[in-house]
């Protein structure tokens, strides 16, 4: 091993990320070598010092934290029953259950209905119509990642958000993604899906936004009704973000509001 | 909802959360939102989370997550570390500790450090702070990124010599005891 070779290695080395083999090699060359052994020790002596400049969370930050998501779990927990009722034989408490989510169903789907505009089928050439298609496109079997010419192409048109958001706190995982063509607008579409199988597709280009689609009332989110399925659409920074699936649509919902509703940057009216 | 088993599994990681927040966001009121957002999301989706499976890791890739694609449009990493105010004067010392000297030489070392590693691009940031600062595998700190593993090391490696080459002043002064 030479001292090109092991200042390369070296924080692979000091991390233990090296084989077996690479870690006898790097060991042997620091035994050997004096300029070697001191840039290690010059390393340690970094990670050290690295290490001294952590922050711990202020108790104000504990406190306020630790009350927001109380409240947050007492706003979930559904409110107390008041008298204690009679237990009910177990066939009528799962219809009770039944009754109470299709009522919370209906209500929810009142209130999406009444936030949604429904429109005719956009203008087959409009950034709306090749969104369209491209979600229909690709529906089965996920896309691949982008070659590294292609990524250099998206990020050069979509900066820092080229790469597809990471969902997976939402149970999501991704599929794949990919630059395409829509209605001469370079996008970079990418692809998840949840642990039943639904999909979502989130598709970003530099550009305006269609004027088809419309805020829902009390919501900066504009919505747009493709036959059964939702897309919500926002811009920030000059792209367009489009997001449309067949996962649970409430949750659909929410991570578009997560990405784009609350986003200061985002334009919405 | 199981607030009792999501707050045992998951404040024991508040440290390392507020001090990746810090990093990412520059300010402390901006941390503390961060931190507090991506605990309620945590919550939120607390069900999907598995039990016996890295829990530090899950929290901190809902949060990076959650300052990508909210907290960074638009947002200038400030190129000097914020003043933290002034120590208490209340805190005593124990005997075994540094003198107030060596005290004040490494909390001099501490902002420097801090300074240092804020000048860093964004991705390198975050390399430094999950693996070198909060201890994490270079394995784990690639699911938090969402990137190879090897891009991790690189970021760190690259990272680390641009530290050494502004913190070299400060290396010399390492204890022993500290390696």
């Amino acid at each position: 091993m030479t001292c090109d070779d092991f200042q390369l290695q070296l924080t692979a080395f000091s991390l233990g990320e090296l084989s077996s083999d690479e870690r006898q090699q790097a060991r042997d060359h620091v035994a050997a070598c004096d300029d070697c052994a001191s840039r290690m020790l010059r390393d340690r002596q970094l990670t050290a010092l690295t290490r001294t400049s952590a922050v711990p969370a202020p108790e104000a930050t504990r406190t306020a934290v630790l009350a927001a998501v109380r409240a947050e779990a007492a706003k979930a927990a559904p409110a107390p029953a008041t008298p204690a009722p009679e237990r009910l034989p177990a066939r009528r408490v799962r219809r009770r259950h039944w009754v109470a989510l299709a009522a919370a169903l209906l209500a929810a789907a009142a209130v999406v209905a009444a936030a949604l505009l429904v429109v005719p089928a956009p203008d087959p050439g409009s950034p709306l119509a090749a969104a369209w298609s491209s979600y229909h496109a690709r529906g089965k079997d996920g896309l691949g990642t982008p070659s590294p010419k292609e990524a250099e192409r998206l990020f050069a048109v979509l900066g820092p958000d080229s790469r597809p958001p990471d969902l997976a706190g939402y149970g999501l995982r991704q599929d794949g993604w990919e630059g395409r063509d829509l209605a001469g607008h370079v996008a970079a579409v990418a692809e998840y899906r949840d642990h039943e199988g639904g999909r979502l597709t989130l598709m970003r280009w530099r550009g305006e936004l269609p004027a088809v689609a419309r805020a829902p009332a009390g919501s900066g989110l504009k919505a747009y009704r493709w036959g059964r399925h939702t897309s919500y659409w926002w811009r920030a920074d000059g792209v367009v973000w489009c997001m449309v699936g067949t996962i649970d649509q409430d949750q659909l919902y929410e991570i578009a509001e997560h990405l784009g509703g609350e986003s200061s940057g985002a334009e919405l009216g | 909802m199981d607030l009792e088993g999501f707050e045992a599994a998951t404040v024991p990681h508040m440290n390392t959360l507020y001090d990746a927040a810090v990093r990412l966001a520059g300010d402390h009121a901006t941390a503390q939102d961060l931190t507090q957002e991506t605990y309620l999301r945590a919550l939120r989706s607390f069900a999907t989370f598995e039990a016996g499976s890295n829990c530090r890791a899950w929290l901190l890739r809902i949060q990076y997550n959650l300052f990508c694609t909210q907290y960074r449009r638009g947002r200038r990493m400030p190129l000097v570390w914020l003043d933290e105010g002034e120590p208490d004067p209340a805190l005593e010392l124990p005997s075994d500790e540094p003198g107030p000297e060596e005290q004040t030489v490494r909390e001099l070392d501490r902002e420097a450090v801090r300074r240092a590693i804020a000048r860093l691009p964004e991705d390198f940031r975050m390399a430094v702070t999950l693996v070198d600062i909060n201890g994490l595998t270079c394995a784990e700190a690639a699911t938090v990124m969402d990137v190879p593993r090897g891009t991790i090391l690189s970021r760190l490696h690259r990272a680390r010599r641009r530290l050494e080459a502004m913190l070299l002043p400060e290396l010399g002064r390492v204890q022993a005891d500290d390696l």
